[in-house]
């Protein structure tokens, strides 16, 4: 399909055929109104003579304020702390979340009996325990990276635990008739099968530690994007303080991305029965 | 098969379903119970295990089951679980009616309108992925009190699995049905009320479950600052009072209110549950 020749004296747009060409474009344009959005926000900011010294929220001061902060190295040592929290607390949460979701798939009795304290534990908001970590662990770091562990630990307990429950039992027999050790049904046959749920399961996690994440770091620390926000509250720079708004959102989005790249590249169907 | 024996067949299958159920619900019972128990007998020995092994630690006592249990009564008579339940509760609330009355017309819009589905997609993924907490410093400023600041940050982080959820469910909605309604004579409300509600009633209630866990994420540290109500306060207070007990003790309270907000919502998604036939 060519794009339609325009009759003479009028524009015409090529057809946006490709949905990739469709959703960049969309993709950009909706950001783009979003700023327009923000923008008239902060003139009406403007022309209340109360409020304005609140512009500095506003769009223009904030782009300018970020080759300000990268000069400075902020926003690189708040990525690098809250990173380095956020991936040694998901790496425990999956250290500790995937055995027990494959034993809640693999035994019944387990099952039964940790729901109850599962569904309790998940259910305990997890910066309420905040001061339990704070005495236990003698080191901030350590304690935000307990809380982002313990929040995380059960979407990828419960997702493996739901890929678990999507593997054929036939499989196994067939693998065991092969000559299969169990080492060998773990890496050919579990973790390929359960793949797209576990990572369905960190996509829930990284979701739920980037809440508790900014939270855990406004209290004791002096680094993160946590730190980052209120450093910026309490010097009045506000322009600061949206940029690393919108570095936080950035850098959620991508990692959210990343997860969802790893969930479709794991994705696999039963073929028709 | 005659309609004798399908009858049999049901009645049969539906006195083995209550047996069933009746010993599912013992043995349900009994598991519940059992890993609770087990769940605190871990916590009792944990404690234990601390205190013993570094006898620096003897005040880690008071983290244990035993004082928390024991302190529960009091902060009853006290009314202090009141109080603080009350407070978090309203503010639960409020934020969570808002992103009801933000999100499900968003997420209708978004089913309906293809045009507003592709623009407002990347804007608002972005916006999600803003950790809610993030938010508090601009809200303290544009609230006049931190009670309303905290209702916003509730609702900001709740709007979205509301909004997300409706328009999954809108998806699932069978354009034939609304034809078919048409037909036989349903006037644009009828549609609304008769049938799209009900359709895309399981996905909300789904998204309303999200945007619960979501939302009891973030009200407790957002009740750490600014207010002297509420659970998030009640805990920093034991904190700051160094009442382990009463600490743990909140804990509990927060877990069990968790619990059953959410077990409340899964009922109310089964209840909604449908399947297409066929």
């Amino acid at each position: 399909m060519s794009s339609t020749v325009a009759p003479a004296g009028t524009l015409s747009f090529p057809r946006l055929k490709s949905p990739g060409v469709r959703r960049f474009v969309y993709g950009v344009a909706g950001l783009l109104v979003m700023l327009v959005i923000w923008q008239i926000g902060t003139l009406l900011l403007h022309l209340d003579p109360g409020t304005r010294t609140f512009t500095t929220f506003g769009p223009i001061p904030t782009f300018e304020a970020f080759p300000v902060l990268w000069e400075e190295g902020k926003i690189q040592s708040a990525v690098a702390a809250s990173g380095y929290r956020l991936a040694v607390g998901l790496f425990i949460a999956i250290a500790i979340g995937v055995p027990i979701g494959i034993l809640m798939g693999r035994s019944k009795k387990f099952r039964e009996l940790s729901n109850s304290p599962f569904q309790f534990l998940r259910m305990i908001s997890p910066l309420s325990w905040m001061p339990l970590a704070v005495i236990v662990y003698t080191q901030w770091d350590q304690a935000i990276i307990f809380l982002i562990a313990i929040a995380s630990i059960w979407p990828v307990a419960f997702a493996t635990a739901a890929g678990l429950a999507k593997v054929d039992p036939a499989w196994f027999k067939v693998a065991r008739n092969l000559g299969a050790r169990p080492m060998h049904m773990l890496t050919r046959v579990i973790l390929p099968a359960i793949a797209f749920d576990v990572f369905t399961g960190i996509r829930l996690a990284l979701g739920v530690a980037w809440i508790v994440l900014v939270p855990a770091e406004l209290l004791g620390v002096t680094s993160g994007l946590g730190y980052a926000i209120k450093d910026a509250r309490e010097t009045l720079s506000y322009n600061h303080l949206t940029a690393m708004v919108l570095v936080i959102g950035a850098i959620g989005y991508l990692l959210d991305s990343v997860c969802v790249q790893l969930i479709k590249r794991y994705s696999w169907h039963y073929s028709g029965q | 098969m005659s309609t004798d024996a399908v009858g049999a067949r049901a009645a049969s299958a539906e006195a083995n379903v209550s047996l069933h159920f009746m010993m599912s619900t013992a043995q349900g019972a009994f598991n519940f119970f059992a890993g609770l128990a087990i769940l605190f007998g871990l916590w009792w020995a944990g404690v234990h295990l601390v205190v013993a092994l570094d006898p620096s630690m003897t005040l880690f006592s008071g983290f244990g089951p035993v004082p928390a249990f024991r302190a529960i009564p009091t902060l009853w008579e006290e009314g202090v679980i009141q109080g603080a339940v009350w407070a978090s509760g309203y503010r639960l609330g409020a934020g969570l009616l808002i992103a009801i009355a933000i999100g499900f017309p968003i997420g209708i819009l978004m089913g309906r309108s293809r045009t507003f589905r592709e623009l407002s997609n990347s804007p608002f993924q972005f916006l999600r992925m803003i950790s809610p907490l993030s938010w508090e410093p601009i809200a303290v400023i544009v609230f006049a009190g931190w009670e309303q600041a905290i209702v916003f940050l509730i609702a900001i982080a709740a709007v979205w699995p509301v909004a997300f959820a409706t328009a999954a469910g809108l998806a699932k909605v069978d354009p034939a049905w609304i034809k078919v309604a048409r037909n036989l004579g349903a006037r644009p409300r009828h549609i609304l009320v008769q049938i799209i509600v009900p359709a895309i009633m399981f996905d909300f209630l789904t998204g309303i479950r999200l945007a619960i866990g979501v939302a009891w994420i973030v009200l407790v540290p957002a009740e750490f600052f600014g207010v002297r109500s509420g659970l998030g306060y009640a805990i920093e207070d034991a904190r700051e009072s160094i009442s382990y007990d009463n600490l743990m003790a909140m804990v509990l309270i927060i877990g069990a209110i968790g619990y059953v907000l959410d077990t409340m919502t899964v009922r109310l998604i089964k209840r909604y549950s449908w399947h297409r036939e066929g």
